[in-house]
C-alpha cells in the first residue's frame, strides 16, 4: 500500500456538545466504519464529555483496573472502548480527548512504535506553540518535563485507523487513584513511586483555559494538515451510534467483557 | 494433587512494554480457566481469546519456554502484539502459578 500524506486528504473537523461516554464509545465505532467504507472523510473529533467515567482499554479486567463502589460513590460512568491501552479517568472540563479517524494508508509501512508517533506529531507542534516542550514517549505517552501529558490509543479495522488520545488538562489525582487501580507492578519500571506524580497536566503547564488549549490544537492541526473542513454528525450517523450505544457499550456483558 | 478450583494472580510489566495481567485457575494439576488482560495493544482483538485458549489445559509445571511456545502456535501470524509478547505472558503466568505453588506449601504442615 502507498503511504498517503496528511495534506493528501481532506480532513473535517467534528466538535459538538457533550455526549454521554457510552456516545462516546459508539462513535469511534461508528466512525472507524464509516472512514473503512469510504462515507465519511477522514475526521478529527474533539470530544466534549457530559458527564465524569472511566474509560477502559479493550484487554482491561474490569475488578483488577476499577474500584466499582468508589466509582459509584462519585457517580462515574465505567466504559469499555474498543482500543486497548489503559483505563481513563475522565471529568469534564478535566481533560481534552480526541479521536483522529484516517485512511490507514496515512501510517502503511510505519511500525506501531512510528504510526503512534506520527499520529500526534501535530500536538507536539501545537504544544510547543503553547511554551510546552514535549516529545512522544514510546510505547504511547505524550510527556514532557513536568510528567505525562497524554495517552494513546490505536485501532484498525478493515481499511482505517481510530487514533485516540486523552490529554490530562487538569487533574483530582486524589479522586483518579480511589478510582483506579494502579498496582506496584505497573509502575516498576517507570522510575516514579506513585500515578498521580507522574500526570502533570495542561492547565498548570500553560495557565490557558480549555477552550483555548483546543482551539490553539485545532488552528496547528489545520495548517499543518492543509485545512480542516467544520462537519456535523450525520442524522444517521448519530443514530447509528445511539442505537450501537445502548445494544453494546452501555450492557454489563461490554463493560465486562473480562471481568 | 489440588482438586479444587484454586484461584491465582499473576501480573507482569514487560519493560519498556506494557501490563500483562493473567487471573487463572488450577484444577487437578492443570490450569483450568485463564484469563489473561492488560493495557497492551493487539490486533485483531480476538486474537486474546487465541492466546487464552493456548494457556487452558496447560500442566502447572509448564516452563515459560514451554508457556510461551503454546501461545505464539496459537496466534494467526498476522497478528499484531504491541506491548505484550508471548514471553511477557508465560512469565506472568509462571507468577500466576508460582503463588499457587506457595499457598499449598503453606496449608502443608
Amino acid at each position: 500500500m502507498n503511504r498517503s500524506q496528511w495534506q493528501d486528504h481532506r480532513w473535517h473537523l467534528i466538535h459538538t456538545q457533550a455526549q454521554s461516554p457510552v456516545l462516546h464509545m459508539a462513535l469511534d465505532d461508528v466512525m472507524l466504519d464509516d472512514v473503512a467504507n469510504g462515507v465519511r472523510p477522514p475526521t478529527l473529533r474533539i470530544w466534549e464529555w457530559a458527564g465524569p467515567a472511566v474509560v477502559m482499554g479493550r484487554f482491561q479486567s474490569l475488578r483488577n483496573e476499577v474500584d466499582a463502589q468508589a466509582a459509584q460513590d462519585h457517580g462515574i460512568e465505567v466504559v469499555r472502548r474498543i482500543s486497548g491501552g489503559g483505563a481513563m479517568f475522565i471529568e469534564p472540563g478535566n481533560t481534552i480527548t480526541y479521536s483522529i479517524v484516517a485512511p490507514v494508508s496515512l501510517v502503511a509501512g510505519m511500525t506501531f512504535e512510528q504510526a503512534y508517533e506520527f499520529m500526534d506529531q501535530w500536538v507536539i507542534q501545537a504544544l510547543a506553540g503553547l511554551g510546552i516542550k514535549a516529545w512522544y514517549q514510546p510505547l504511547n505517552d505524550i510527556t514532557s518535563e513536568a510528567g505525562k501529558i497524554a495517552g494513546a490509543a490505536q485501532a484498525r479495522r478493515r481499511g482505517a485507523v481510530l487514533h485516540h488520545v486523552t490529554m490530562a488538562y487538569d487533574i483530582d489525582a486524589a479522586k483518579m487513584l480511589q478510582v483506579l487501580r494502579v498496582g506496584r507492578e505497573k509502575l516498576s519500571d517507570k522510575g516514579t513511586a506513585s500515578a498521580a506524580k507522574r500526570v502533570d497536566p495542561l492547565r498548570s503547564q500553560t495557565g490557558l483555559p480549555r477552550a483555548q488549549v483546543i482551539k490553539h490544537m485545532i488552528e496547528t492541526f489545520r495548517q499543518r494538515h492543509g485545512g480542516l473542513v467544520a462537519d456535523t454528525l450525520g442524522a444517521d450517523e448519530l443514530a447509528r451510534a445511539q442505537t450501537l450505544a445502548r445494544e453494546r457499550f452501555a450492557t454489563p456483558e461490554w463493560t465486562a467483557l473480562l471481568p | 494433587m489440588n482438586t479444587t478450583n484454586t484461584p491465582a494472580h499473576g501480573e507482569y510489566k514487560i519493560p519498556g512494554g506494557k501490563l500483562v495481567v493473567v487471573d487463572l485457575s488450577v484444577a487437578d494439576g492443570r490450569i483450568a480457566a485463564v484469563q489473561v488482560s492488560g493495557d497492551f495493544f493487539l490486533e485483531p482483538a480476538s486474537a486474546l481469546d487465541d492466546i487464552d485458549a493456548a494457556l487452558k489445559g496447560l500442566p502447572v509445571s509448564a516452563s515459560q519456554e514451554h508457556l510461551a511456545t503454546a501461545v505464539t502456535a496459537a496466534l494467526d501470524p498476522d497478528t499484531q502484539m504491541f506491548g505484550i509478547s508471548a514471553e511477557g505472558v508465560a512469565l506472568a503466568v509462571r507468577r500466576a502459578l508460582a503463588s499457587v505453588a506457595s499457598e499449598d506449601q503453606e496449608a502443608t504442615p
